[in-house]
């Protein structure tokens, strides 16, 4: 298998990302833990301690839809500059 | 799974972060260079993989956690080290997952989760046949029971949590040994794929 096949599966699934955001979006569907915490009151402080803009795949002023990709396409090209630094240090 | 700020109190979060930390520093000095080239196509999959939340009947959803894939094609420090660039990047940009409870993600969905997976499909991958399906199924369902029960344990322990371990510790467990199965399917299907189309990955030997 070639390296570049990963690429294309991840670059398919990040366009189709979208579909699962609507989906949960109109369902209301929540994970586990938010379900647990939900239920006993628990309180995140993810939006009164925050600091940055990209909160929940979200891009300011951005269509939801077209942040999450926007978002998405960031956080991979955020891995790969981080793995290639990996791969720097490791060859050294 | 990914644990936000502030439903961990400073000792927990204290705890698991030098717990993390340390096993960071150790999974760099552990990790050979021969599967290097691997750590990039498998964290930005990982990664985007997770992007994809399942609504699930019942009310709830799951996203695929990959943390028993990566010590799969990557054995377990350089599968940590994809997982700890997945949760970096989403703790540090998105805020998906708390930095005060960044230690705690770490331990559960990149030491536990990918040490859970590396073993069960070390342990089943020398039996002919169907072994590495089988066991990376029981590896990816089990590196997401063993990580849920770790979340129930540090939430139970948490002062910030208004419940102790003996009911945080079974919901969380139990939900995900339900969500797991999913985790495990899909760990399968995976591994099953690239046992057929390139057996030379799954080296299953990759420490």
């Amino acid at each position: 298998m070639k390296l570049t096949k990963p690429y294309l599966l991840v670059i398919a699934l990040l366009l189709a990302s979208p579909i699962f955001l609507v989906a949960s979006e109109l369902t209301g569907y929540h994970e586990p833990l938010d379900l647990v915490a939900e239920a006993l009151g628990l309180k995140e402080a993810t939006e009164e301690f925050n600091w940055t803009p990209f909160l929940d795949y979200t891009v300011p002023g951005v269509p939801p839809v077209l942040g999450y990709i926007l978002t998405g396409a960031l956080g991979i090209l955020a891995i790969l500059v981080l793995c290639k630094l990996v791969e720097k240090v490791r060859g050294r | 799974m990914h644990i936000p700020d502030g439903f961990l109190d400073p000792v927990t979060a204290g705890v698991t972060y030098l717990i993390a930390l340390s096993y960071t520093v150790y999974a760099f000095k552990k990790a050979r260079s021969s599967r290097v080239e691997l750590l990039a196509p498998v964290s930005a999959s990982i990664f985007v993989a997770q992007m994809l939340n399942w609504p699930l009947p019942g009310g709830t959803s799951l996203h695929f956690v990959g943390g028993a894939l990566a010590g799969i094609l990557l054995g377990p420090w350089n599968g940590y080290m994809a997982m700890f660039l997945v949760l970096l990047v989403q703790t540090l940009i998105f805020h998906d997952g708390g930095i005060t409870a960044f230690g705690a993600n770490l331990l559960n969905m990149a030491i536990l989760s990918v040490y859970t997976g590396y073993v069960f499909y070390k342990s089943f991958a020398r039996f002919p046949g169907r072994g590495k399906v089988i066991g990376s199924f029981l590896g990816g369902w089990l590196s997401l029971v063993v990580a849920g029960l770790a979340c129930g344990l540090q939430l139970g322990v948490s002062t910030q949590f208004p419940h102790n371990v003996t009911l945080a510790v079974p919901v969380m467990a139990g939900w995900h040994a339900v969500l797991g199965l999913a985790e495990g399917v899909i760990t399968a299907a995976v591994v099953s794929y690239i046992s057929s189309k390139s057996p030379e990955l799954l080296t299953g030997g990759a420490v």
